[in-house]
């Protein structure tokens, strides 16, 4: 049997992992167009925030792939798939066939159609090439202009103000981080990272990056201009599906999984940042371009090409952010569109806490916690398990909520809550 | 794989557990002098009420598919091949509160200051976890699933 994996990221990894546990002597190729995998993409703001030293972004050791014994073909990349003769195109002109294939090429950072996109000093800020590259001309850097109010946008803010940069993000929408968070926590959001000293300007985008070779301001649509030697943009990510392009799998946005991740082509897989799934809040299927999924989702796809049975139950919205000591998580649907979302919510402006859970039916859909984020996890088993919260929605926001208050629910259950821990707590009940 | 279970009919949610293993996390581990010490030392176990006079003593399950680790960017929570329990690497730790966000348990807590998370981690240096020790009626042991069941006879 031979398994091939494109990607070495998340995905990627945790499918090796997988693969391995239950496999040990099967080939395994791992293609990655990146030189240097095996880091934490998630870790690199933190780098360029200069709050970890770089020894802390490689979350698996350099000797993975040969302890793993992995063919790893690194800074190559998959072209093409030829599903028929179960071969894949690499773009030295090689070829690489495979019994079993993963697509796992993750997602890449959307780029603003606006001119002076390519002029040096922008930056998206998705890969260690990108932070190293950032910081390689940081000397030279004032100002910075942020072009979107997302999480990477604000991460990239975050971590050239911590650089002592003046930064200003710019954000079409009205508030940041509108596709995470709902109104109220992101205006506790901003109102934290203005007063450390980075400026937010909601409603308005940039128009044109001016400059001659390099960066020196933008132009903005509100007819203002900003100088700035470095621009980062963050407006999101899009998958990686041209791979899939004429290979006869379907792709939506992503590439089309089902509930064991296989596409539908025989022995090909996807998962992570490329694979749309199942998203059990929405109940239809999206992207969840987040690590945990990705994880997962890496995991359960590895089991499955090495022939167990494991069922993904779907993906779940869920991220969790700190600004300048403010910590924000939110999971599942935080601002619902439409009036069959009830919403319950608790305010404590002293302690700088908010909190909401968005209920369908007596289930939760969604929860944002500001400030108070310990027991959110709890509240995400409720969700990925639909448990009717009903009886106890009175108590869910206080102070004194917790995992004991939900082991009724749990009792009560009949197809959730299936971990055997559930049950081993709920023995002498 | 040997972890602490509570027996929820023993269980008084008198929070002695809580106490004994904030005092075993602290830099003194004496009663007297953890109070004073700053930071305060943090609980990784709660005595939580299910309902008037039931009460469960939890924290962190070492969960066989742990949510946390699959969670960890930094690769920082990590399950013990030998003992299949799940231990939290400081040095690796960055204190993004993933994990946190993914303990169906809430078992999961924040050194705000620090920037880390801890956990119940059996107490490493004693035979017998503290909060096990501390416990007056015996509520909670520690063992495997077997042998707890045997000792609620069930």
């Amino acid at each position: 049997m031979q398994y091939v994996i494109i990607g070495s990221s998340a995905a990627g990894i945790s499918a090796v992992e997988a693969i391995r546990a239950k496999n040990k002597d099967s080939k395994i190729i791992v293609i990655s167009d990146e030189k240097k995998p095996l880091y934490s993409r998630c870790l690199i703001s933190y780098l360029l925030a200069g709050t970890i030293d770089e020894k802390k972004i490689w979350y698996r050791k350099d000797s993975f792939f040969k302890n793993n014994k992995v063919n790893a073909l690194l800074g190559i990349k998959a072209i093409e798939i030829n599903a028929k003769k179960k071969e894949i195109l690499l773009d030295n002109k090689e070829k690489v066939k495979f019994d079993r294939l993963l697509i796992a090429t993750g997602a890449s950072p959307k780029l603003e159609n606006i001119p002076g996109i390519d002029k040096l000093g922008v930056f998206p800020l998705r890969t260690i090439e990108h932070t190293i590259e950032i910081q390689a001309m940081l000397d030279k850097v004032k100002s910075v202009a942020v072009l979107g109010g997302g999480l990477i946008g604000l991460r990239a803010a975050y971590a050239l103000k911590n650089r002592g940069k003046d930064v200003s993000v710019f954000v079409k929408s009205g508030s940041i981080l509108s596709q995470i968070v709902d109104k109220d926590a992101a205006s506790l959001m901003q109102k934290r990272i203005e007063e450390k000293g980075i400026k937010i300007f909601t409603g308005v985008a940039a128009k044109e990056i001016t400059g001659d070779k390099s960066v020196k301001g933008v132009a903005l649509d509100n007819g203002s201009k900003h100088g700035c030697e470095l621009v980062i943009i963050g407006k999101g990510v899009s998958p990686n599906i041209e791979i899939a392009r004429d290979s006869g799998i379907k792709t939506n946005w992503g590439i089309l999984t089902n509930d064991s991740l296989k596409t539908n082509v025989k022995d090909i897989f996807a998962a992570g940042d490329v694979s749309e799934t199942n998203d059990i809040a929405l109940e239809e299927s999206s992207i969840n371009a987040i690590w945990p999924a990705a994880c997962e989702q890496g995991r359960i796809a590895g089991l499955n090409m090495a022939g167990e049975k494991e069922t993904y139950e779907g993906s779940l919205a869920m991220n969790s952010i700190e600004f300048f000591g403010l910590p924000v998580i939110s999971v599942g649907i935080t601002r619902p569109k439409s009036d069959v979302y009830k919403e319950i919510v608790k305010k404590d402006a002293a302690r700088n806490i908010y909190k909401k859970v968005v209920l369908k039916d007596g289930i939760i859909a969604g929860v944002v916690f500001v400030n108070s984020i310990e027991n959110i996890g709890v509240i995400g088993a409720l969700i990925r398990n639909k448990a009717d919260i009903t009886g106890i929605k009175d108590i869910i926001l206080e102070d004194y909520f917790d995992y004991g208050k939900i082991i009724p629910l749990i009792k009560k259950s009949k197809k959730g809550f299936r971990e055997p821990e559930f049950k081993e707590t709920l023995l002498t009940l | 794989m040997k972890k602490i279970y509570c027996n929820i009919k023993k269980c008084l949610g008198c929070g002695s557990c809580e106490i004994a293993c904030a005092v075993e996390h602290s830099k003194s581990k004496e009663l007297n002098n953890t109070i004073s010490e700053s930071p305060l030392p943090i609980k990784r176990r709660r005595a939580e009420f299910v309902e008037e006079n039931v009460a469960i003593s939890t924290g962190c399950q070492h969960c066989d598919n742990a949510a946390c680790v699959t969670a960890c960017m930094s690769g920082a929570m990590y399950k013990e091949a030998k003992t299949g329990l799940t231990q939290h690497d400081r040095d690796k730790c960055v204190g993004c509160w993933m994990c946190i966000m993914s303990c169906p348990f809430g078992a999961i807590a924040r050194e705000k200051q620090e920037k880390q998370v801890v956990k119940c981690d059996l107490c490493p240096d004693r035979d017998k976890p503290a909060c096990v020790e501390a416990c007056p009626t015996r509520a909670l042991s520690l063992g495997t699933f077997k042998e707890f069941k045997k000792l609620c006879n069930m």
